[in-house]
């Protein structure tokens, strides 16, 4: 069949394809084309004016943007260093459950938290950690140490988002781990018991090693978001009194963009953002590919 | 053989102490909003159980014109925008589904690009401006109209319905949509719940487009009301002034508040046991490519 004998045969897949592609352009291809806007000056009536770099210039020599990008950093860095291990050790002692029902119900209960909105986070975390009624505060009361405000406090705001991260999303993120470790052959177990390893001689020597491919994928794939540092989270999270810390790239755009109207300089940020997200992106999904056969897509 | 055990008892109680961690926040915002406004302030953080019970705190909420609509709204987003996603995904998956559709790849690389690429915030907000479409619910159950991934996902269930099946129908004289109407999607409900699913939890959860493309507070879904109640501690907008409240009723702040909390997971724990069923195991197919 030629392509134009085809194209009439299946005409009515492509009036399929239509509002699928209709929406994308709309919704996607035209606002990204927007992103020009980063060199321009935003204009209400009449064309926008083509300004250069300016708004680059005058977004590197500001030390609030540098502040920002600090903040982005570290904030990521610690999510990292601290929360990255957890739902793999999570998914290595829910494995030593055996008993079904028991499992079941640690798996349901830690998987919840990733289904709610990080609005109700934000507020089951402000009561948590209240330094009136608190349940932290009481019980470290209890032990006779004094209350501590933690949303308001500079030292402590960013290990709040950390503890909070792992409270959300430890549980779902170790079902991935979970998988893998199910696919390991039980030869390699019986192996090990038959030669008198204990079960935690197993974790150490059989579980983790064999787990390495899968964390190194999802090392290399939250490399990729690394500029992002969780906006819903930091955005609900944050307050007037920790904002010196707290602020990221993304809560930075938001501010001078959708509360000052800085239109064009809030897309410059923006898109500096997205350039590094980019490159991050599809050089972690190239290097994944490459080390571990799996990527993004 | 004992340290055996010892390892494996350490291990349960560590889990289930997780679980507390997850659950005890939880069933305290509950035990707070199911307590009499009068005794609510003798609640704290760590009280799992209503001091004196009461649905009070709830009668207020539910006759809160901000709250109250605030569900409506969410309600009805949800589930306009969930039938959107599921009918464009779907659409788009049946095509891309089709081995010999020519043109298959140029749609695909299409596709990863709109992946990798995400707009800004600043031009979509101009956008969704210049379509006059602020402070509309058509901004919102537009919003996200079709997730890639997820695309990807409902690919892959409308390519595991049997070929013969598709063969037979078209037999029969069945063009591509009473196929994709009446074969593919009755096969693939567990992908259509999956999806349905994704896209249902997100839009329940949105706040923060709604945040910026609504002004006018009648209209805010369920997440707006409560970030403007809990965590911006604005008591005016949501419940008036205090001497205009509820006839003189006694009532309490951290209760509402919690109350409030709770009426947004509902829905969510309704559906959990769905949840856990299909999006985990959907989870699991889109998260890792053979």
């Amino acid at each position: 069949m030629n392509v134009l004998k085809k194209l009439r045969h299946d005409w009515i897949l492509y009036v399929m394809l239509v509002p699928p592609l209709a929406y994308f352009v709309i919704f996607h291809v035209i606002p990204i084309l927007g992103m020009r806007l980063a060199f321009q000056d935003y204009r209400i009536i009449g064309d926008n004016v083509w300004v250069g770099f300016k708004h680059f210039e005058v977004l590197f020599s500001s030390p609030a943007f540098m502040n920002v990008i600090r903040n982005t950093l570290i904030i990521s860095a610690m999510k990292m260093i601290f929360g990255f291990p957890v739902p793999i050790l999570l998914a290595i002692l829910i494995n030593e459950v055996t008993q079904r029902h028991f499992r079941k119900y640690v798996q349901s209960v830690v998987y919840l938290p990733h289904f709610l909105s990080w609005v109700v986070i934000a507020g089951i975390w402000i009561k948590l950690l209240s330094p009136s009624e608190g349940a932290v505060n009481l019980i470290a009361n209890f032990f006779g140490e004094p209350s501590i405000d933690y949303m308001t406090s500079k030292a402590h705001i960013r290990w709040v988002f950390v503890a909070s991260e792992i409270w959300r999303s430890a549980g779902w993120d170790s079902i991935i781990y979970l998988a893998a470790i199910m696919s390991i052959s039980p030869a390699l177990y019986e192996a090990a018991k038959i030669d008198g390893a204990s079960r935690l001689q197993s974790m150490f020597h059989i579980t983790l090693p064999q787990l390495t491919g899968t964390i190194v994928t999802v090392f290399i794939l939250n490399l990729g978001f690394f500029m992002s540092a969780g906006f819903d989270q930091v955005f609900n999270m944050m307050n007037d009194s920790v904002i010196s810390v707290a602020d990221i790239l993304d809560t930075y755009v938001y501010r001078i963009g959708i509360v000052n109207g800085q239109f064009a300089y809030s897309t410059a940020a923006s898109l500096f953002k997205g350039v590094i997200g980019i490159v991050l992106i599809l050089g972690t999904h190239f290097t994944s590919r490459r080390l571990t056969g799996r990527g993004l897509w | 053989m004992r340290r055996v055990e010892l390892t494996k008892v350490i291990i349960h109680v560590f889990l289930f102490l997780c679980t507390l961690a997850v659950l005890l926040p939880l069933i305290n915002l509950l035990a707070v909003s199911l307590t009499d406004p009068a005794h609510a302030h003798l609640m704290d953080g760590l009280d799992l159980w209503p001091k004196k019970f009461s649905l009070a705190t709830y009668e207020v909420l539910l006759n809160n014109s901000l709250i109250a609509g605030g569900i409506l709204n969410s309600v009805f987003i949800t589930a306009a925008g969930t039938c959107l996603n599921l009918l464009l995904t779907t659409m788009a998956a049946y095509v891309i589904a089709r081995n010999n559709f020519y043109g298959k790849g140029l749609v695909v690389i299409f596709l990863i690009i709109i992946m990798v690429f995400e707009p800004g915030l600043i031009p979509e907000y101009l956008l969704v401006k210049e379509l006059d479409l602020l402070n509309t619910y058509t901004s919102l159950i537009l919003y996200k109209g079709i997730n890639v991934y997820y695309l990807f996902i409902m690919m892959r269930y409308f390519q595991d319905v049997p070929e013969e099946l598709l063969d037979a129908a078209k037999i029969d004289g069945a063009g591509h949509l009473r196929i994709y109407a009446q074969v593919m999607l009755p096969l693939s409900k567990a992908g259509i719940a999956t999806l349905g699913l994704f896209y249902g939890v997100f839009h329940w959860n949105e706040y923060f487009r709604s945040m910026i493309y609504i002004t006018d507070q009648a209209k805010w879904p369920l997440q707006v009301v409560l970030r403007q109640f809990v965590i911006r501690q604005d008591n005016t907008t949501i419940m008036g002034g205090y001497e205009n409240m509820f006839g003189g009723q006694l009532v309490d702040f951290d209760a509402l508040q919690a109350g409030t909390i709770i009426i947004a997971i509902v829905p969510l724990l309704l559906l959990y046991p769905l949840i856990l069923k299909y999006y985990t195991k959907g989870a699991m197919e889109g998260g890792v490519k053979e």
